[in-house]
């Protein structure tokens, strides 16, 4: 069941019907509420994963329990947080990894003189197990480290099922979110206000930008780079840096926006990342729950930034190519994390070895050599196979003169997409502060011609999200 | 930069007037009954992908039953010429390409 279908649309009003009559009552009977609506919207997709969802939930609260129960003995919570660990990563290895491994195993076998017949299992991946294992692994951690205490089994449950942040996050910590449980919601006029917006937001960005972007352009150039011309391929390209923006920011807006009409607050997950001027910083603005989750429980586990330049350097490197394998058991997504991780070690390198004087790239120079490296990176990120990526690059060096895919309306989006990233921060909030103060009529009246305006542009399906396949 | 745990709806604004709730509860349903009017058509391609069946063919009817009135009136017309005039602009091409086009067929 996709957000902008609907199907989700005759999914949601009533469950926001429910919990806000039954659950003005109730507190446990909203959460119990919220949790059986979860489990409806991932069982469209499979049922058979509801009973993975709860199995993972059950692990992490018994671990999470023996961890408290030995901190408070005085004793050391490691043994029981490896266990738990280890039990979210055989989840995730298993769903997402083992074909991988068993793919690349086949042939050293075979060399070594030992072919045999690996077992070849069609395992399906169940849609958000990253999301969820890693917040699992994050909840079991912040108790060891004495950050947060142990959380209800039902509110767990409703933490890692909750249907609007289950299948593409934004990954939101139990220090965040359980502490919103436990008290009764509250919805205010700017934050109806804002969820609205976001929501309407959301909706154009995935079934407008992101979908005919995908379709009109970055879907041909990238099925067979050899037939298109230069120019296409650098618009192909382009328009996947906004493809992914505006499908992943639409997933995270539209999820930010329902749970809050819900009551919840969810972090924010993008703040405008093509504006970055270093790689650093792109990666404090693009897909932050994850990003603060692989500093926070990855790069820090690894050192940090304690030690030399160049095990600083080795920590990001392993911090990216392990971000990168996150993302899929591919080696294009490896070489985007290794390109990642290389650019920020050469950063920190140049930070620390910089002459003294020597003048720094002006702003909107660095902007752009930023972006390009973004685009390149995305290039293999998009890419089915490395063969295909490499194939992407030589065609686009050739450039081959002409321009036959990109009409006006798609070299439009890509502008529009593009200049998004420069609009004021304050924006949203200065947008917000205004609608809030219309009345409720004239409000939803906007609310219901904004999305019609939508269904009117918008391309005649809905795909996936990107992000759905992680 | 936002903090790692900012939220966009975390929004002093004026709450003077209905309470969220108030507000959130007439706005989505004036919004739902605004395309329920104009967009009717939308629900009646959905019920047409329904799985057959007794309880689906009344849904259908129900929904083909709203598109028809709400085309009696006209309410679709806004949605159509939004939607043709979408589609011109989809149609565009860069000058020299149209060109190129006619000169092929």
């Amino acid at each position: 069941m996709l957000f902008p279908t609907l199907d989700f649309g005759l999914f949601f009003l009533p469950v926001l019907l429910i919990v806000w009559t039954v659950g003005l009552a109730s507190n446990e009977w909203r959460k119990i509420i919220l949790l059986l609506a979860s489990w409806v919207f991932y069982g469209f997709w499979d049922w058979r994963f509801v009973a993975l969802l709860i199995a993972s939930a059950a692990i992490n609260w018994s671990c999470a329990r023996a961890i408290q129960t030995r901190l408070d003995d005085g004793r050391s919570a490691q043994p029981w947080l490896g266990i738990g660990v280890a039990a979210n990563l055989a989840i995730l290895g298993f769903f997402k990894y083992f074909g991988f491994f068993l793919e690349q195993l086949a042939p050293i076998l075979a060399r070594a003189g030992w072919a045999r017949d690996l077992p070849v299992l069609e395992i399906i991946l169940p849609v958000g197990i990253s999301f969820f294992t890693f917040q699992g692994m994050s909840y079991l951690i912040d108790i060891a480290r004495r950050q947060t205490a142990p959380a209800s089994f039902l509110d767990l449950t409703l933490l890692m099922s909750f249907f609007p942040h289950l299948v593409a996050g934004p990954i939101v910590r139990a220090s965040h979110l359980v502490p919103q449980f436990k008290a009764v919601p509250r919805l205010t006029r700017g934050m109806v206000a804002t969820a609205l917006i976001l929501i309407c937001w959301g909706l154009f960005k995935k079934t407008v930008v992101a979908s005919e972007l995908a379709t009109g352009l970055v879907d041909k150039t990238f099925f067979d780079p050899s037939a298109q011309t230069g120019l296409d391929l650098a618009l192909g390209a382009y328009g996947y840096a906004v493809q992914i923006y505006c499908d992943f920011s639409a997933y995270s807006d539209m999820a930010v926006g329902l749970a809050a009409l819900l009551g919840y607050r969810f972090p924010r997950n993008f703040d405008q990342p093509y504006r970055s001027a270093s790689l650093q910083e792109f990666w404090r603005r693009w897909h932050i729950s994850l990003s603060s989750w692989l500093r926070d429980y990855l790069y820090i586990s690894l050192g940090g930034n304690r030690g030399g330049v160049w095990f600083i350097c080795r920590n990001l490197m392993i911090t990216m190519l392990l971000g990168g394998f996150w993302h899929g058991a591919k080696w294009t997504f490896l070489i985007w994390g290794a390109l990642h991780g290389g650019v920020l070690a050469i950063e920190r390198l140049w930070r620390e070895w910089r002459p003294e004087g020597f003048p720094a790239l002006p702003k909107p120079i660095a902007i752009l050599i930023i972006f390009h490296i973004v685009v390149a990176g995305w290039i293999f990120f998009r890419a089915d196979t490395l063969e295909g990526a490499l194939a992407y690059f030589t065609q686009l060096w050739a450039f081959r003169p002409g321009l036959a895919l990109a009409s006006p309306l798609l070299c439009g989006m890509i502008v529009f997409g593009l200049a998004i990233h420069f609009t004021p921060p304050t924006l949203l909030p200065t947008m917000a502060r205004r609608v809030a103060a219309w009345p409720a009529p004239v409000l939803g009246l906007a609310v219901g011609l904004a999305i019609l305006l939508t269904d009117a542009m918008r391309f005649e399906g809905v795909a996936a999200f990107i992000y759905y396949q992680f | 930069m936002a903090d790692q745990f900012d939220s966009p709806v975390d929004v002093e604004a004026d709450e003077q007037g209905l309470s969220g709730l108030a507000q959130m509860a007439v706005a989505v349903g004036i919004a739902v009954f605004t395309l329920a009017m104009l967009n009717a058509h939308a629900f009646a391609a959905w019920a047409d992908g329904l799985e057959p069946g007794a309880r689906s063919a009344r849904i259908s009817a129900v929904a083909h039953g709203l598109a028809d009135q709400t085309a009696t009136r006209g309410l679709d017309g806004p949605r159509a010429a939004l939607k043709q005039r979408w589609d011109r602009v989809k149609a565009a091409r860069w000058p020299d390409l149209a060109n190129g086009d006619r000169s092929q067929r």
